[in-house]
């Protein structure tokens, strides 16, 4: 449904139940560089596609500038490849006109938390009911090799290669401090299962979901999620009913923190913690007003708009 | 029937999705006669056309003759398709004069509420086909064999996904003795949004056997949440019910247990008399499945200020049970 | 020892019994200045609204503080109203004051000091400071006075306070209707309607207020009756159409919602906002919305947003939000989505004068998106056309599938005057956007080889998924480095702009079609560049004007046009070097901003004369400035 007059919803002529499979959503042969995260969080997504039935037609990517922006390229929906930083104000202006659509924000740490940092805070508080991925290598890649707010301190790259100088820029943390913020989530990339499930809850939030994915960049910022790759005990998975659960990788990672996602405190001090990399829902409240609802008004046909339009010119007759 | 000021209420309230679908329809006869006007047209109302989209600034600086000539190109209709195509305006143009009545229905003494909702969707569904009529003979795909039965009245049952997505509002003028929840159960999916306006005597909590995890289900006496029937992204089913009537809100998108997503806000004393073909255990058979749903299965812990809304149903819901516990011995007596 | 108001206090009042002198004038212009907050824009905006309802041409203009809360009695903080009245239409502000009411005599110093007062204006000012307790107040009055007396003004010293005083404790309040009385008086303006306009200015205000209001009007108008000795008349003509009166902004506006538009996204900025105070009051009931996004750039991307959705949105903005926008703009033009941006332009550059009129933005607006970013540019020359151009602009953006930006200016924004009433018309609002399913391999952009237009794809549409790029891209959308594709993309999104051209119809000249010298404007300046062509018509000149909308692309048949005069001569509000000045010389004169397009679209040697005031063109400085670069005669 739409929030005016001006666009109709689709209908569609034939009974076009057919069920999606992963493949329908299959675009552009993705060209990342080998061993790059975003290939495993572009499987992840047409996987979350296929199991939700999302057709494709009404789906769209909307991306900013980077290696993470080139997602939609490689997916069968509409997509939107815009410019650095502005992904958010573009899925805000088609989410308000378009309701029907589902909408994913694919961003890098650079587009999200440096030049469009100010639309991501508003974004967060508008809570319009999109998926915002931050696909979150603590590098820029694509302009080879610079240093992002996410960047750990210490870590060289051309633009400060005697390491990155100040304390990298918590993204949890700063989503976890903005008025009417609703879902904050942290997954990675090299865990499948937990990415897809948590990808999934996600979308299947009432609001603004922000999913911080943590991805491996081969070739400028390897050694950052290097130890957390390697070893299994650095990483705890957040456990609640409410959050995300993936039985089968409770063998493997057998730190599992009880946190209930209802509690804002509780995901605060998630946040900040430093003592593991925290996986799971942090926040979620699906009942913080979303924006696209209050803003929603009853559309008017051409006739009763002439007829208001009349009514309003009558304020200013001579 | 409008007059009745709970019918207004209803539709006041549902007065978004309503202009929504109208809007849909508007759309769909505006492109349609845009349409029309360009297969019958002649060269000088074609440009005429165009001087007048350009507005007053525009047809007195650009030259409307070439501006028309600039979107000529449109396909040439086959003379069955445009008179399918007539046909949908009419129908459409039929549908839209019927104003706020096409959204309203009335149960009749007599009438069963299940069927007077069928036929009352049906007419909506002959809408859709309508539109969906008008896309095919514009974009050239219109075939007489598979597509004319399309401009005939579709029940509910033939509706497909995006048609039961955009279902409008429907208000059901109805005596409480005439509801029957059960009979309503099928039409729960898309966004079929369902108000029933109750008068007379009436079960208590009739809309509870409607509760499922996905639908969202309303039971009010003054009209307040009606206004979350609109803006819910799903079906939903609400009654504006006489008072004395069990009030609760059921929304889905308050949790996954049924206790997080159900308030209940007024549990009335137990039923002493049939109503319709309603018996009191029926009837209180419905305020125990509401008590059930709405029990707090656990000890909630303290979850700081920040917990989830939906616990707040708890207090509701520890009343219930105390209340049930007093009303034991009418279980079964009925 | 005599102070120095004596003498000028004595013409004031007049005898009992000899009647006032009538002066009848075709058109006369009458401020009311006060400090801010004492009511003057209202007593203006009150005496505009009746003289255009009597049959009056009207053109009204705020007289804003340079400073927001100035403290009282200084210059600097001059808040008023500016009204033209004419027995004919007016088109613009005029030149000088003939008759100011002033409730204190710095303010009236600062119109004085801005040279916006006739040298034979008649004065009404508030006495009371004449003989303050204060004598800092006294020694300042005495001086403003010997100040004032440089000039051939008749001052009338008026004891507005002292008459308020024996209606109501609070003469601030109130003062404005003393004086609305006085003017209503002395302009024998309609008494019931006055008290009509009264009664809608104070709807949501109680009765007594009402009343008291009106008991103030109404002793101003008895004080004025038995000593002010003079009365204007300008001649009503009678009004044979429907006419509405507003501002341009509200003009933007409403043409807006005629257009079914319904998506506005901005961003607060002087003097742009007022579109969106507007609309967030009635858009709603319409069906649409005003988003007020996080900044500039996000209101401009949520409108592209909204657009390349199904819609076509706009966005307001005035010279800094420009600059912001660019970036947004190029992706319009870069993914050909709709767009209509309107800047109601402002001095510059920088903050600049926030609150004046300039037209410093037009190579901006062309230029200011780096790389290749052809779009249109419209600028409307009047309050009436601020209605119309929106509909057009709302046409253009999705037929040509660009951005189309529409150039205003703090003097249309704020200006007053009545036009024609539009009836609004259905096709006015276009068919919703198609959203049935394309064939299968429709691509994104399907130039015509011939016009470079193609047939916009909406989500939603069955069949048509791709994703849309700010990456140079091909037919399908696909990102695409090769030069070829570069150069075709490229030339699709120009080729635009020459068809638009080819669909204009040329200019009409005002006057001859030959003559010495041709004036050539743009925007708001076009009724003070007209009165002037007249007077020096009415003086035996040979000199004609014509006025551009379209800037971008330009207007056809001004070559030729050109050609059929010795001079060409653009007349802008923006800045240009004057040959003369140090260091300035033919190579390195900068000029006006249209004269420069002009150029270079024409290769015609177009001069100009532009200046950047803060304030509308006055008619007079115009005639001034052409009489001085007229060609001799049979110089060619």
């Amino acid at each position: 449904m739409t929030i005016s007059c001006g666009v109709l919803p689709v209908l569609e002529p034939e009974d076009q139940e057919h069920a999606y499979e992963m493949g329908d959503y299959e675009g552009a042969r993705a060209r990342w560089c080998p061993g790059c995260g975003d290939h495993s969080i572009l499987t992840a997504v047409q996987r979350l596609l296929a199991s939700e039935q999302l057709p494709p037609e009404r789906t769209m990517f909307v991306s900013g500038i980077g290696c993470s922006s080139r997602f939609p390229h490689y997916l069968n929906t509409y997509g939107f490849h815009g410019i650095h930083g502005r992904a958010l104000p573009i899925a805000t202006g088609i989410k308000l006109t378009r309701p029907d659509l589902d909408i994913f924000v694919v961003m890098g740490d650079g587009d999200c938390t440096s030049i469009g940092a100010g639309h991501w805070i508003h974004a967060l508080r508008y809570n319009l009911d999109i998926v915002v991925m931050l696909l979150d290598n603590g590098i820029y890649g694509l302009t080879k090799n610079q240093t992002s707010p996410t960047t750990p301190q210490g870590h060289p790259s051309n633009t400060q290669p005697h390491g990155s100088w100040l304390p990298s820029l918590n993204p949890l943390t700063t989503a976890l401090g903005v008025t009417n913020a609703s879902f904050v989530a942290q997954t990675a990339e090299w865990i499948p299962s937990h990415l897809y499930a948590t990808l999934r809850a996600a979308r299947r939030h009432r609001g603004l979901s922000f999913v911080r994915i943590l991805q491996r960049c081969p070739v400028y910022s390897s050694a950052v999620y290097m130890k957390a790759v390697q070893d299994p005990s650095r990483i705890a998975l957040l456990a609640h009913d409410d959050g995300v659960v993936v039985p089968e990788l409770e063998k493997v990672y057998k730190n599992h923190v009880a946190h209930n996602p209802h509690d804002l405190e509780a995901a605060r001090r998630v946040a900040e913690s430093t003592e593991h990399v925290n996986l799971g829902v942090l926040f979620a409240d699906p009942s913080r007003p979303r924006y696209e609802d209050l803003r929603r008004v009853p559309p008017r046909t051409a006739d009763e708009r002439i007829h208001l339009l009349d009514a309003e010119l009558d304020r200013y007759a001579v | 029937m409008p007059s009745d000021p709970r019918v207004q209420q209803a539709l006041t309230a549902l007065d978004r999705p309503i202009a929504e679908f109208r809007a849909l329809m508007e759309g769909a006869l505006r492109q349609a006669d845009a349409f029309l006007e360009q297969q019958m047209a002649d060269e000088p109302a074609r440009v005429k056309r165009a001087a007048a989209a350009l507005g007053v600034f525009g047809a007195s600086h650009i030259d409307a003759t070439r501006f028309a000539a600039l979107h000529v190109g449109t396909r040439t209709a086959t003379e069955p398709s445009l008179a399918a195509l007539r046909r949908a305006v009419d129908i459409l143009r039929q549908m839209a004069d019927r104003g706020d009545n096409l959204f309203l229905a009335e149960v009749t003494s007599g009438a069963k509420i299940g069927a007077v909702v069928e036929s009352a969707l049906a007419m909506i569904g002959w809408a859709f086909g309508a539109i969906i009529v008008t896309d095919l003979v514009r974009g050239g795909r219109y075939v007489e064999a598979d597509h004319a039965s399309m401009l005939d009245p579709l029940q509910f049952g033939g509706w497909n996904r995006s048609e039961r997505r955009a279902a409008p509002p429907l208000v059901v003028r109805v005596a409480g003795a005439s509801v029957r929840a059960t009979d309503l159960a099928s039409f729960a999916d898309g966004h079929v949004k369902l108000v029933l306006v109750v008068s007379g005597d009436c079960a208590p909590a009739p809309l509870a056997r409607l509760i499922t995890p996905g639908t969202f289900v309303v039971q009010t006496t003054d009209g307040s949440g009606l206004d979350r029937v609109a803006l819910f992204d799903g079906p939903a089913f609400a009654a504006l019910m006489p008072a004395g009537a069990a009030t609760f809100v059921h929304d889905p998108a308050l949790g996954r247990e049924s206790w997080q997503r159900l308030t209940v806000s007024f549990i009335p004393d137990a039923p002493k008399k049939a109503v319709g073909a309603m018996s009191t255990w029926q009837q209180l058979e419905e305020l125990k499945q509401l008590a059930d749903l709405a029990r707090t299965p656990f000890a909630v812990p303290n979850a700081g200020g920040n917990a989830a809304p939906a616990m707040g149903a708890s207090d509701a819901a520890d009343r219930i049970a105390s209340w049930l516990l007093t009303q034991s011995g009418l279980g079964g007596t009925a | 020892m005599p102070t120095l108001t004596e003498p000028i206090a004595a013409p004031a009042g007049r005898a009992t019994g000899v009647p006032p002198t009538i002066l009848t004038k075709r058109e006369h212009t009458v401020e009311i200045v006060s400090d801010s907050g004492e009511g003057a824009q209202r007593c203006g905006q009150i005496f505009g609204a009746v003289s255009a309802k009597m049959g009056n041409g009207v053109w009204t203009v705020e007289i804003i503080p340079a400073e927001i809360q100035p403290p009282p009695r200084i210059p600097e903080g001059a808040s008023g109203y500016r009204v033209r009245v004419g027995a004919g239409p007016v088109t613009n502000w005029g030149d000088a004051t003939n008759l100011a009411l002033a409730f204190n005599e710095q303010v009236l110093l600062a119109r004085h000091r801005l040279n916006a007062l006739a040298d034979d204006a008649i004065l009404l000012v508030e006495d009371k400071w004449a003989t303050s307790e204060d004598a800092d107040i006294r020694a300042a009055w005495e001086a403003a006075m010997v100040e004032l007396s440089t000039r051939h003004y008749r001052i009338i010293p008026v004891p507005m306070e002292a008459e308020c005083l024996l209606l109501v404790d609070n003469p601030r309040k109130g003062k404005n209707m003393f004086a609305l009385g006085m003017l209503a008086r002395v302009y024998d303006r309609d008494c019931d309607r006055i008290k009509e306009q009264i009664a809608f200015t104070f709807r949501k205000k109680s009765e007594a207020v009402y009343n008291t209001n009106v008991q103030l009007f109404e002793r101003g108008y008895e004080w004025a009756e038995t000593n002010v000795d003079v009365r204007i008349h300008v001649p009503l003509q009678k009004i044979d159409e429907k006419l509405v009166v507003m501002n341009g902004n509200e003009a933007i506006a409403l043409g807006a919602i005629a257009s079914g538009m319904d998506m506005c996204a901005m961003y607060p900025i002087t003097p742009a906002t007022s579109v969106s105070h507007l609309l967030s009051e009635v858009f709603e009931k319409f069906g649409g919305i005003v988003h007020q996004a996080e900044d500039e750039i996000a209101a401009a991307g949520v409108a592209i947003g909204s657009s390349y959705s199904g819609k076509v949105a706009f966005t307001v903005t005035s010279g800094p939000g420009l600059a912001l926008k660019t970036e947004f703009l190029g992706l319009a033009v870069m993914t050909e989505t709709p767009l209509v941006l309107v800047d109601v332009q402002r001095g510059g550059p920088s903050t600049g004068l926030p609150t004046k009129v300039e037209q410093s933005d037009l190579l901006a607006a062309l230029y200011a998106s780096p790389g290749d970013a052809p779009h249109i540019v419209i600028a409307p020359a009047t309050i009436e056309e601020c209605f119309h151009v929106m509909i057009t602009a709302r046409r253009l953006a999705e037929a040509f599938r660009t951005v189309v930006m529409v150039l205003t200016d703090a003097n249309l924004a704020t200006g007053v005057t009545p036009f024609k009433r539009p009836t609004p018309e259905l096709h006015w609002q276009a068919e919703p956007v198609d959203l049935s399913a394309v064939p299968v391999g429709t691509k994104a952009f399907q130039w015509d080889p011939q016009t470079g237009l193609s047939r916009r794809i909406v989500p939603g549409q069955a069949n048509g998924m791709h994703t849309l790029t700010t990456l140079s891209h091909d037919e399908g959308s696909k990102v695409a480095y090769s030069s070829g594709v570069h150069q075709r993309s490229s030339a699709a999104r120009s080729r635009k702009l020459a068809v638009l051209q080819s669909l204009l119809t040329p200019p009409p000249v005002y006057g001859d079609a030959t003559g010495d010298l041709l004036v050539v404007g743009w925007g708001s300046t076009k009724g003070a560049i007209e009165e002037a062509v007249d007077r020096m018509r009415a003086e035996g000149l040979q000199v004609s004007s014509v006025h551009l909308r379209f800037l971008s692309p330009m207007e056809p048949g001004l070559k030729p046009m050109f050609t059929q005069f010795k001079k060409v001569v653009t007349v802008e509000l923006n800045y240009s070097d004057e040959i003369g000045d140090p260091y300035v010389t033919e190579e390195n004169r900068r000029l006006g901003q249209l004269a420069w397009l002009l150029r270079a679209s024409t290769l015609v040697d177009v001069d100009c004369w532009t200046r950047v005031p803060g304030e509308p063109l006055r008619p007079g400085s115009i005639v001034d400035a052409i009489k001085d670069r007229m060609p001799t005669r049979g110089a060619k």
